[in-house]
């Protein structure tokens, strides 16, 4: 009988920690997922939600707030979205406050962010409408890249027609002025440093291409949408003949500057004449600005390339081994 | 001709079975319950199965972490391991596990204890003494396994857990506090309840396999072991038919 | 046919007479194709034991699970104590079978108990209510009565087979039932612990004033305990008489039996 009480007693124990742990469990569970706190409702407008579902986190200046509680479609380019908010964040959220979609980590679940606004307005109040803010998404980017890519394309296939009319006109023979070869030189110059970058970054992309295509690293798993490396690949050959034309480019204007220097030097040439017109040269003048603002802009363009954060850690891995060889070397 | 033979038995073992679950819904679940019996029972079959439950669920933890380590350090998302772990046991590998576990261990043991017990009159012993064996027998040890069995989930759900907790520490390091936070952040509801309620049936089929394997066990100690050997093998069936039944269920009812 | 040839020694005849505690009439059985009991009759009447002899196989078990409800007959009625067995809700047979008491033939001992609570398993199943100083004290009681009282509290893998098949025999005792069936009670014993259980059949018989059949093909426990003795023979009554005059039978079918 002693012997059954103890059993009895064992039994007790086993099952309250089995129902302990299930008590635990549903509250954890629930923590997260606000079924026991309480809380309210607001609600913002999206046109796209990027996969956005019901449940998702909500995020008010990147702390856990609340759940996705409802999607719903209102019009063809309209959706609307009830968010359950925590009572706690309440009284933080103001009317002017922003949603905006987004996603935990590189590759993890959407999640809405509420994001605070730096001017004073009234606390939002349940079924609030919040302004919705238009996300970045990486597949948007790449494909502004792409574009961007394009234009360099285009700027410097007008550039070498530029300098080929230039050079076959033959007028430039008539600039007095110097300050166009300096112009021509910073331009040179810009034209060098573009290229440079432009290379870099093709090498560059290149290899992530090919570690892309054998679907390495983070961006590996991103990328390895066959189309969409595809894409980059495109991206990556265009930019190889901007480069390549800028190149050609640079050796014309090179030979070009040293023309035109040679000229000035010794004052002479056949063509004086020609270019005693100002409105020529003030032509000219604004084709090389266009030139160097175009260059600024592919500079720019990389620079930006360089920063993006998929790239980023790419370029800092070139510049080490960069900075390793130049140590070896001395 | 032989194979109609054993459509036919297979159909009347079918049908047996169905009459039998029915007789615990009739007869068992009327009362002069025996709740001492049932009682001790859950002691034999919860309690004294804890150790064995703890250990494959410790070990079934910390090898999954294992094994999955690799394939999540490829795709660079190493730091999802608590998440996927967690999921996969809560949602499939605990209940399962647990319950094959269970199955072997208890399916064969009330096998051959009701089959001994068959063989040598115990039950007929019983009946004569104004006792209904089958409440005595059958209605205590289904009701012991339903209920026990789901006890036995949550506590080898929580030692799978910690067993995952140290096989991602193998590795890399992570607080405690962190590990189950990640677990629990990616848990809903519809992950667990459904895993939850399973366990229910499972017990429920292991129970009432075990039970009715022994009570209609033939004589000799052959049938004895017959008795016990096909009681673990229709239970651990069972148990993945229902697991089969549970997720199609739950995805119709969009649980999941 | 039972009345007729009814030769029975009775020690309290105008009693018994009157009121036959088991009477089965015209019971059929079959399991399968095999046809067990045809047209089976017997009577017992108060304070008798009644010994059915026959064959292994012959449907002597079957008969004795038929009187106690463990088993149905097809056919034919089993009256014990004026009451139809077959036709009994399991509340009512469960009160019936309080005053039978069933020794098996393997003795059925629940071996996840020890010895106590296989005796006091009946006491507190049939939902008497008595108390466990009652309980303590038949237990003890019936221990004395086959003189095992020393093992109250040990497992009955512990005990012999002589001591188990008593041990067996105090628990059916245990109620003090009015009929005891047994069911081959000698059988898978030695011939010097047989007689020892006879002796005991015999004793307790005495002592509590019970009636009983005794299912058994040993010869010397027939010859030991009957009152009167039946001879089951393709599922009928094939003769009934005292053992004397079975002994001095020229019938074939008889004679087998004390070859």
């Amino acid at each position: 009988m002693a012997n059954q009480g103890g059993n009895n007693i064992k039994l007790g124990v086993f099952v309250l920690a089995g129902l302990f742990v299930l008590i635990l469990s549903f509250y954890m569970i629930g923590k997260n997922h606000n079924l026991f706190g309480s809380d309210f409702r607001i609600k913002a407008r999206f046109s796209n939600l990027n996969g956005l579902m019901e449940g998702n986190n909500v995020l008010f200046a990147g702390i856990q707030a609340g759940t996705v509680k409802s999607i719903e479609l209102i019009n063809d380019t309209t959706i609307e979205v009830t968010l359950l908010i925590d009572n706690k964040v309440r009284s933080y959220i103001h009317k002017n406050a922003v949603a905006a979609i987004g996603t935990e980590g590189l590759m993890g679940n959407k999640i809405v962010n509420i994001l605070p606004s730096k001017t004073i307005s009234p606390k939002v109040e349940e079924g609030d409408l919040l302004a919705a803010q238009k996300m970045v998404n990486t597949d948007e980017m790449l494909q502004t890249l792409s574009k961007t890519n394009n234009n360099i394309a285009i700027i410097s296939d007008a550039i070498k027609g530029t300098v080929l009319r230039i050079n076959s006109s033959a007028l430039l023979d008539l600039l007095n002025d110097k300050s166009i070869g300096v112009s021509l030189k910073s331009s040179l110059k810009n034209i060098n440093k573009a290229t440079a970058n432009a290379n870099e970054i093709t090498y560059g992309l290149n290899n992530m291409v090919t570690q892309i295509k054998k679907g390495k690293g983070g961006a590996g798993v991103l990328l390895s949408d066959t189309a969409f490396a595809g894409n980059l690949q495109d991206a990556v050959l265009k930019i190889k003949l901007a480069s390549g034309n800028a190149n050609k480019l640079t050796l014309q204007l090179n030979s070009l500057v040293g023309n035109l220097n040679q000229e000035l030097i010794h004052g002479k040439g056949p063509l004086n004449t020609l270019l005693r017109d100002s409105v020529m040269a003030n032509n000219l003048k604004g084709s090389m600005d266009n030139i160097q603002k175009g260059t600024d802009g592919f500079n720019q363009n990389m620079e930006a390339l360089k920063h993006n954060f998929l790239f980023r850690g790419y370029f800092k891995n070139l510049e080490k081994a960069q900075k390793k060889k130049n140590a070896v070397s001395q | 001709m032989a194979l109609t033979g054993s459509i036919r038995e297979f159909f009347d073992e079918t049908g047996s079975v169905a009459r039998f679950t029915g007789r615990f819904f009739s007869t068992g679940m009327k009362p002069r319950f025996e709740i001492k019996e049932l009682l001790s029972q859950c002691y034999i079959i919860g309690y004294k199965s804890l150790p064995l439950v703890a250990l494959t669920g410790f070990i079934m933890g910390l090898v999954l972490t294992m094994q999955l380590r690799p394939s999540l350090v490829d795709y660079g998302v190493e730091s999802q391991l608590p998440v996927m772990v967690g999921i996969a046991i809560v949602r499939e590998i605990g209940p399962v596990i647990t319950a094959l576990i269970f199955a072997g261990k208890i399916a064969s043991s009330i096998g051959a204890e009701l089959g001994s017990m068959k063989v040598t009159e115990q039950i007929d012993a019983m009946e004569v003494s104004g006792t209904n064996p089958f409440k005595y027998l059958v209605a205590t040890r289904v009701l012991a396994t339903t209920l026990m069995l789901p006890v036995l989930t949550m506590m080898g759900d929580a030692i799978s857990l910690f067993g995952a907790y140290i096989g991602v520490n193998i590795r890399s390091v992570t607080s405690f506090h962190l590990f189950f936070t990640q677990v629990f952040h990616s848990l809903s509801f519809g992950d667990f309840s459904p895993a939850f309620i399973k366990t229910f049936f499972f017990g429920f089929a292991v129970g009432m396999i075990g039970c009715y394997k022994g009570y209609n066990s033939s004589k000799g100690t052959r049938g004895v072991g017959n008795s016990a050997n096909s009681a673990v093998v229709l239970a651990s069936v069972l148990i993945f038919i229902i697991d089969l039944l549970a997720v199609q269920l739950t995805d119709l009812l969009g649980l999941n | 046919m039972a009345t007729a040839t009814n030769t029975v020694s009775k020690d309290v005849p105008d009693n018994s007479k009157d009121s036959p505690v088991i009477v089965v009439e015209h019971v059929y059985k079959q399991f399968g194709s095999n046809l067990v009991l045809r047209d089976f009759n017997l009577v017992v009447n108060k304070e008798e034991n009644v010994v059915v002899l026959g064959k292994s196989g012959s449907g002597k078990s079957v008969l004795i699970k038929c009187i106690i409800g463990l088993l149905k007959p097809d056919s034919g009625n089993i009256m014990v104590f004026g009451e139809n067995v077959s036709e009994l809700n399991h509340d009512d047979l469960d009160k019936i079978r309080t005053k039978i008491g069933f020794l098996f033939q393997g003795n059925a001992l629940y071996d996840s108990m020890t010895v106590r609570e296989n005796l006091e398993f009946p006491l507190r199943r049939h939902w008497i209510g008595y108390s466990q100083k009652q309980v303590d004290a038949l237990v003890i009681e019936a221990l004395e009565n086959v003189g095992l009282a020393h093992t109250v509290n040990m497992m009955p893998e512990e005990l012999s087979g002589g001591m188990l098949k008593r041990v067996a025999l105090a628990r059916t005792m245990i109620l003090k039932p009015d009929v005891i069936l047994y069911d081959e009670p000698t059988t898978g014993l030695d011939p010097v612990t047989a007689r020892e259980i006879d002796n005991l059949i015999i004793k307790l018989q005495k002592k509590y004033h019970t009636s009983s059949i005794i299912i058994t093909h040993d010869m010397h426990c027939v010859k030991n305990t009957a009152d009167r003795v039946a001879l089951l023979l393709d599922g009928k009554c094939y003769s009934e008489g005292k053992y004397e005059d079975f002994e001095n039978s020229t019938d074939k079918n008889i004679k087998q039996f004390f070859e």
